[in-house]
Parts: structure tokens; sequence; C-alpha cells
């Protein structure tokens, strides 16, 4: 059922890029567009600028997201989990994360710039600051609303401080955390290819902004399915990372050693 | 001579109200509990008994008074509380790995125990696929494999339709009888009171506390006592003051 509307997509592509009415520059045919696609992937059908440069691109721009992805969960989640579990901690803190977070991301790419220059760390930045929010609301909300009563049976059980954290509170709010995650992941493919359109050399956004300039609509276009695939299997991997993740962490906590 | 029994000596609670006031939940609530029986705490809603559970379990603190009962309580409360992300094997394994048995022993225990709360087919089920009285059964054994010096319930059954709380009073006197362990129990049913204590004490409304203690007539404990007279008898003069 999935397959229905991208189907559909391409029939209304083929049909609107049929006649000559439709310019090539604004929107090339669907078999126009695969040769294209096929050479910045694979290389070989032509010599442009493009050719076989796809993977390379995506390595770079795989890495920063990477980067900018982990810190941001990192801080995201060990930031939540204190703000969540720590009543004063989060009067404090929390205002001043609310503020910042009524800040579009993008609103903060003036002063990347200045701060970082356009480039590598201003990308890496825009990333962790924007994929920081959601892991860190959604950490702590999980975190603050852990039943009372399953604390209560932690301790009562015996499990006190760090063991009570680990056993009770965090696998109570890994749900939350993984929710929190998934966002983050998608948010940094966003904030990767706005940091990438302003001055980096290489990486899928630079392509993008390149193709642009030069009038390559289909390269364009070519980069934006690249960015839909590599980010639908970036959550793929994600949620079959943090599975395996779940499954060891609840068995470690009864009959593990 | 050890003592034969833990006490609770002249207890004090205050409860500071979210407005600002201050409600007294009991001002000097003495009573025993004997080792090796069961106590019922009796009394409507809001006198505070569960407060009193609360307190002997370490979970709220107390103004004034002292507890002779050590630190070792397990508990059973309203609801189950079982760890939903474990299984019914994990969940009971869970007190067992935090006083560092050993896997095998563990194992042995778990099966033991399972058999006792008669869930050893369920073991690698979920909380959420089992029925409320069988979580119930699982929170048991999951305490009852620690040996706490005392099993404190806070109305166990009462989420239970009346059948199944008759059955989970049966399988409490069955484990008391298999274990010998000490149990005070909290509830608003006079009858489960009835059925399960070998002492009772009725409390009133806030802040008046224990208004008497009640020693059951019979020696055996079991559910036949229900059609006797001395129940109707004994559960009518509770209903009626």
């Amino acid at each position: 059922m999935g397959l229905l509307l991208p189907v559909a997509v391409l029939i209304i592509w083929f049909v609107v890029t049929s006649d000559e009415s439709m310019p090539n520059y604004v929107l090339p045919s669907p078999k126009e567009f695969a040769i294209v696609f096929w050479n910045f992937i694979f290389g070989g059908a032509d010599a442009s600028p493009y050719s076989g440069k796809m993977l390379e691109n995506l390595q770079v721009s795989a890495l920063r997201v990477a980067k900018g992805f982990a810190f941001a969960g990192i801080v995201g989640i060990i930031g939540g989990f204190l703000t969540g579990r720590v009543p004063l901690l989060r009067k404090i803190v929390d205002p001043t994360v609310q503020a910042l977070r009524s800040v579009p991301g993008i609103g903060y790419l003036p002063l990347g710039m200045v701060w970082f220059g356009v480039g590598e760390e201003n990308t890496l930045f825009l990333i962790s600051l924007a994929a920081f929010f959601p892991v860190y609301l959604n950490t702590q909300e999980g975190a603050a609303r852990v039943p009372e009563l399953y604390l209560r049976a932690g301790r009562m059980l015996g499990a006190e401080r760090l063991t009570l954290f680990f056993t009770v509170i965090f696998p109570a709010t890994f749900h939350n955390v993984v929710v929190g995650l998934r966002l983050a992941l998608g948010i940094s493919w966003a904030y990767l290819v706005l940091g990438e359109m302003t001055g980096v050399t290489k990486g899928i956004g630079a392509i993008m902004m390149d193709g642009r300039m030069l009038g390559h609509v289909d390269i364009v276009i070519a980069c934006m399915v690249v960015i839909a695939v590599t980010g639908k299997l970036c959550d793929w991997i994600l949620m079959a990372v943090c599975q395996v993740f779940a499954k060891r962490l609840m068995e470690e906590n009864s009959d593990g050693r | 001579m050890e003592d034969k029994m833990y006490r609770v000596e002249h207890l004090k609670k205050t409860f500071q109200s979210a407005n600002g006031n201050r409600v007294q939940v009991f001002h000097d609530l003495s009573m025993d509990i004997q080792k090796g029986k069961i106590t019922a705490v009796l009394g409507p809603s809001g006198c505070g008994k569960s407060t009193l559970l609360n307190i002997l379990a370490r979970f709220e603190s107390y103004e004034s008074g002292t507890i002779s009962i050590p630190n070792n309580v397990g508990v059973v409360f309203q609801s189950p509380a079982l760890f939903p992300w474990l299984t019914v094997e994990q969940n009971v394994a869970y007190g067992l790995k935090r006083r560092g048995i050993r896997k095998k022993e563990r194992k042995d225990q778990i099966v033991k125990y399972l058999q006792l709360v008669q869930l050893e087919e369920y073991a690698a089920y979920y909380p959420s696929e089992l029925s409320g009285g069988m979580q119930q059964r699982v929170a048991l054994a999951r305490t009852l494999i620690l040996h706490p010096e005392v099993l404190l319930m806070d109305e166990p059954f009462s989420a239970l339709d009346p059948k199944l709380r008759v059955q989970m009073q049966q399988l409490t006197l069955e484990l008391w009888k298999e274990l010998g362990q000490t149990i005070l129990i909290v509830t608003h049913d006079v009858e489960e009171a009835l059925i399960l204590a070998d002492t009772i004490y009725v409390m009133e409304e806030c802040p008046e506390g224990i208004r008497k203690k009640i020693e059951v007539p019979w020696q055996e404990k079991c559910d036949l006592i229900r059609n006797t007279k001395e129940f109707f008898e004994l559960k009518n003069s509770l209903l009626n003051n």
C-alpha cells in the first residue's frame, strides 16, 4: 500500500513531461532523470561533473550527521534524565532551554556563520543544536513520569541509587528515549542540508546547491531522492540498534551474568 | 528469649496537604504484629491504613513513635506493580539478583516459587499477557522469594472480582501455612480480614487511629469458616459499628 502514492506521482510525472510544454531545466522527464541518477551513482554514462560522485559525497554527509546526532543524543539523554529526575535542576535549566528552543533552528544559522564560519563546524553546530531538543524533551518527559509505584517496588526489592536507575528508571523511560532519537535523526538530516548549502565543497547538500546554480534540476532531485532513501535507511538502522539494545538491557537486568 | 512480636508504639503522622493544611492521620497508634501469624488492619477508606502500611514499608516518614520491624519487609501493592519490560521469570528474579544470588540457585528458587503460585507455565510471559489475578500472584512470588521478615499487603485483592478474590485469599492462606510467613494485610473488606487474620485491628476515620483489637475465636483457618454462626455474628458486629 505504501507504494501506491509513489507510483501515482511517477505516472503524473510521465504525463506532465510527455510533451514539450515543460522545459527540461524545470523538470526533466522520468527517463532523463533515471539516466542522470544512474550516472550520479555509478558514473560512466556521460562526463558530467557529478558522474559517479554520489557515494563519496554521501559518506561525507553521513559522517556529519553521525557526529552531530551522536553529540545531540548523548547530551540530550544525559540532560533529559538529570532534569527529569531532579526537580531542582529542572527548575534551574528548563526555562532557559525552552527559551532557546523557541528560536527555530534556522534562526541560529547567522550566528553559527559568525562563530564557526561557513562550512564543517557550522553544519555540525546546527545539527547538534536542532537534534538536541527532541532527545532532551522526550527523555525528560519519560524520566519525570516513571510511576512512583515502580520506584517503590524497585526499592522494596533491594535496588538503590544507580541500580534503581539502570534497572527501573532507564527501562521505564527507554521508549521515550527512542522516540526522541528517531525525531532527532530526521532533524539531523534536515539541518545537514541547511548547513551544507551554506558553503561546503563536499556533501549532498553542497551538490544540490551546485546543481541549482548550474541549472541541473535533475541532479537536485537526485540528491533529494538520495536523502529520502538514506534517511529512511538510517531510521531502520536506529530502530534495529535500539531493539537489540533494549533486549540486551532487559535480559541483563534479570538473567545475565 | 526472642520476642514473639514486632511492636509499633505511639506512632504519630501528620500529612501536609497541597493547600498547606496540616492533616493529622493518627496521633498515637500502637499495635503488635505477631511473628508467624496474619494480622489485619481493617478500616474504611481515608482512615490512614495505607499510610500506616507505607510507614512500615519505609516509603513514608513519621514524626514520632517506635517501630521494631526490621528493614527487610516485602510489599504486595494494590496493583501488581510488576515491571512490564521483564518477563514473569525475570520479575521474580529481580530481587534475588539484587542480592547477588547466583544464576543456578536463582533458577531453582524461581521454579519453586512459581510453582507455589501455580504459574510455572507462564515463566516466559510478559505481565501484560496475564490477567490481573495472575499478575498479583507473580507479585506475591517475587516478594515471598526474598523471605521478608514481614509481608505487607495493601488491599492486594480489592481490584479483583469476588470469585477471584476468594481464590487469592485461599492461595494466601496456603502460602502462609507452607512458609510460616508473618503477614500484615490492610483491607476494607470485613470478610477478607476474618478469613485471613489471626488478629484484626479496626481503625477509625482520621485521626482516631485504632479503635479495637479482635482475636478471631477459631483455631484453624479455612474457607469453610464462612458458613459458621460465629463468623456471621462477628461479621455483623464489625459491620454494624
